[in-house]
């Protein structure tokens, strides 16, 4: 990482909207934190729970999922499954003492370079307001 | 019928061994220690004299048709472990024609430690929805009080004490909770091997090529190994226990379980095992859901 | 006359040892769950414990153990050892677990000897507290060791009315006790209780004859090939060592891994010689009883602690395993040859 202070962000974007959405937020210069490790994945259905979890083992202290809007998948039907799966892994993982908050399932399209921005920057200031996860990589 | 349980478990896999109909009964016997059970695997009908039947019967004896997948088998099924056949059948580890389930009626186990007199009730018999097994061939009811009587099949959940219990608590206070029981996992992974649910053939804890896990016992990596596999496990889990019975250092898996249980419930109105043919949540999807919960 | 330590004397002793700088490892309560730890002070020690889970094997041999890191650091590779160089006592060893760490240290310390393990072993003094009762497991008599067997130790405690009968069983012994408040005391030394004794003399030979023996298969059918049994055992060594490297630090990790478990035979290519249940089962029990007394000169594998049997899952024991063993040798011997 070796940026800045501030909490770590493991984000896995997917390449058709979100990844392209991120892109657009750069191309427009609309800043947002640098803290954000940014990981591309085809689909966000291929965001396996074991990605998130080792992310977190690692030392993330927050871990954004973005995929291209329900209905609008290039692969159809993969952020269907996506969401599925996030919605299981959110109330497991803060069962455990990793809080809710610090895993995030956002629609970003390709055009959406704001909404990315913006996403990115509340997603640091809530994480900025919980604190940084323990270190035990 | 004058006679008991045990005797008519005896009869009926001396029946089926002597009819050649299966090649072996998986059922009870008495453990070393003359108090608890263990699970007796009869090739022949004299075998069957070894059979029993009580409430140290803890085993989840469907897990070991993962072993004979191909081989007639019979298996003594609790209503918790009857689950465990459809889960198979449907997720098409085993052929259920090659499967004879001897379903028993309980009125819950115990807390069956090995050398330890078995007095105390486990506390999930007593949040146990199921009078009966969910799919039997032959049905052997067994007389007794059940800890908190039900009516029929399917009954609504009680919910979940234990695990509500630490739900309730701050983040912080399940963290430095799970901490605890992670530190002192051994990675025995009694709890992968006993649990019917966990068949694949290179665990991902295994894997070389992304060393997901490592070997490395700690409790940073106990925490990845136990989420994920309760992960796995979500809509999948039958919830035998047999995870949290097994564990040699006495960590409270079911909880996780349980966590997943009743979110997959909440959200899904799904349990698994109930029948063959229902999919699990993650094998389907609606495409106006969970928008919510995001 | 006998040497004679006040419980309260004990405590004060190995709290003495403790500021000292000595590391204590003891039998102690971890979220309920009896194990050998490291404790801050001597009143966390469970001096009555009757068992503990996993045997004192976690200090002398670690679950998980950085072997070395190497970091590099200005253009240079710099190597650390996963060294101990302090001092230990390791309290409240039953003779079984005497005779296991001895066991222990056949293999680890035959030339070449592991480093690591040598010098947490020269630098740990074996203190045991004879027992006083036996558990439904116990078969240690059938192992070569006995309740009351100070062998292996170097101070030797006996729990009396008040305290403990201390002997010292070696010059190690005699310096640790120095600084403990050993009174001269007319105290009656109890009779040692008598656990089960199998007939064990025979198993390296017969366990030969029954290789082949379906008897493995029969056994092996409920066996969940966990690692249970190997890691509660206080002579199982099997390991595994792995390198890991994330940044700037490669570290070389040993940890404990089990014959039972999954891939454990597992050769590149995904080959694996040993699926079968039964042999799978069986080669734990040949490494014990008929493999270690091979290679070593003698000594079956086996203290007779019982915690496997304790802590079985599917209650697989071993004392039925020596019995089958020398009653189906019996049989097949047949007529005419000398039974062993």
């Amino acid at each position: 990482m070796g940026v800045a202070d501030g909490p770590r962000i493991v984000g896995f974007l997917c390449n058709w909207c979100s990844y392209a959405g991120a892109d657009m937020a750069g191309t427009s210069r609309m800043s947002y934190p640098p803290n954000i490790r940014i990981i591309r994945v085809p689909c966000s259905g291929r965001v396996d729970p074991l990605l998130i979890v080792k992310s977190f083992q690692q030392g993330a202290d927050g871990v954004l999922v973005a995929g291209c809007h329900p209905g609008d998948c290039h692969y159809t039907e993969g952020n269907y499954y996506a969401r599925r799966r996030f919605a299981l892994l959110r109330p497991l993982l803060d069962f455990a003492g990793i809080e809710q908050e610090r895993l995030r399932l956002e629609w970003v399209s390709s055009t959406e370079g704001r909404k990315f921005s913006q996403v990115v920057t509340s997603f640091q200031e809530e994480l900025e307001r919980l604190g940084p996860r323990e270190r035990r990589g | 019928m004058a006679e008991g349980p045990v005797e008519q478990i005896r009869a009926k896999a001396r029946e089926l061994l002597s009819a050649r109909q299966v090649e072996c009964v998986i059922g009870y016997e008495r453990a070393s220690d003359g108090l608890t059970a263990r699970p007796l695997f009869a090739y022949t009908p004299e075998e069957t004299d070894r059979f029993i039947l009580d409430n140290t019967c803890v085993h989840n004896l469907a897990r070991y048709l993962l072993d004979r997948r191909t081989k007639p088998t019979a298996v003594v099924v609790k209503p918790c472990d009857s689950r465990t056949i459809n889960l198979l059948v449907q997720e098409k580890q085993i052929q259920r024609d090659k499967v004879f389930a001897i379903g028993v009626s309980c009125p819950g186990v115990v807390e069956a430690r090995w050398g330890e007199s078995p007095e105390k009730p486990q506390p999930r018999c007593q949040t146990c929805p199921l009078e009966l097994p969910v799919v039997y061939d032959h049905l052997i009811t067994v007389p007794g009080e059940r800890p908190s009587p039900g009516s029929g099949q399917r009954q609504p959940r009680t919910g979940f004490p234990e695990m509500e219990r630490l739900q309730a608590m701050s983040a912080q206070e399940r963290r430095e909770f799970w901490q605890k029981q992670f530190k002192r996992c051994v990675r025995c992974y009694a709890c992968r091997q006993v649990c019917p649910g966990c068949y694949c053939p290179i665990c991902f804890v295994d894997q070389l090529d992304p060393t997901w896990v490592g070997i490395r016992i700690a409790p940073a990596e106990n925490q990845v190994w136990h989420l994920i596999r309760a992960f796995h496990l979500a809509g999948r889990c039958i919830e035998c226990g047999e995870c949290q019975r097994v564990c040699p250092v006495g960590i409270p898996l079911m909880l996780l379980n349980d966590k997943l249980t009743a979110e997959v419930e909440g959200l899904f109105d799904f349990r698994p095992g109930l029948d063959p043919e229902t999919l699990p949540p993650f094998a389907t999807f609606k495409k106006e859901e969970l928008e919510a919960e995001r | 006359m006998s040497r004679f330590l006040s419980r309260q004397g004990l405590l004060s002793w190995l709290d003495g040892l403790i500021q000292q700088g000595a590391v204590v490892v003891a039998p102690t309560a971890v979220e309920g769950v009896s194990l050998y730890r490291p404790v801050p002070k001597a009143a966390e020690i469970d001096l009555d414990c009757p068992a503990t889970v996993l045997s004192p094997k976690e200090w002398l041999f670690p679950m998980s153990h950085t072997l070395f890191t190497v970091e590099r650091k200005d253009g240079a590779l710099e190597l650390k050892e996963g060294a101990f160089d302090g001092r230990a006592v390791l309290f409240g060893l039953h003779p079984c677990d005497a005779l296991g760490v001895h066991l222990m240290d056949v293999p680890l310390l035959a030339d070449p000897a592991d480093g690591l393990y040598r010098e947490r072993r020269e630098r740990t003094a074996l203190v045991g507290l004879a027992c006083t009762q036996c558990r439904p497991e116990c078969f240690c008599t059938s192992m070569g060791t006995s309740p009351a067997d100070p062998t292996h130790l170097d101070v030797m405690l006996t729990p009396v009315e008040g305290g403990y009968l201390v002997a010292s069983a070696s010059d190690k012994g005699e310096a640790l006790l120095a600084s403990a408040a050993v009174e001269e005391r007319d105290v009656a030394v109890p009779e040692p209780p008598n656990p089960q004794r199998l007939p064990t003399e025979d198993l390296p030979r017969l366990f030969r004859a029954l290789f082949s023996h379906p008897y493995w298969g029969r056994v092996a059918d409920r066996c969940l090939h966990c690692n249970i049994c190997s890691y509660v055992c206080p002579t199982c060594y099997c390991f595994d060592i792995r390198d890991y490297a994330r940044g700037n630090t490669a570290e070389r990790v040993r940890s404990w891994e089990s014959c039972q478990a999954a891939g454990f035979t597992r050769i590149a290519g995904g080959y694996d010689p040993r699926t079968n249940k039964g042999a799978k089962l069986r080669q734990r029990f040949a490494h014990k009883f008929l493999y270690f007394p091979e290679a070593f000169g003698g000594p079956l594998s086996c203290t007779g602690c019982g915690r496997c049997v304790r802590s079985c899952p599917v209650n697989i024991d071993i004392r039925e395993i020596i019995a089958e063993l020398n009653r189906l040798g019996v049989a097949s011997v047949g007529s005419g040859e000398k039974q062993g």
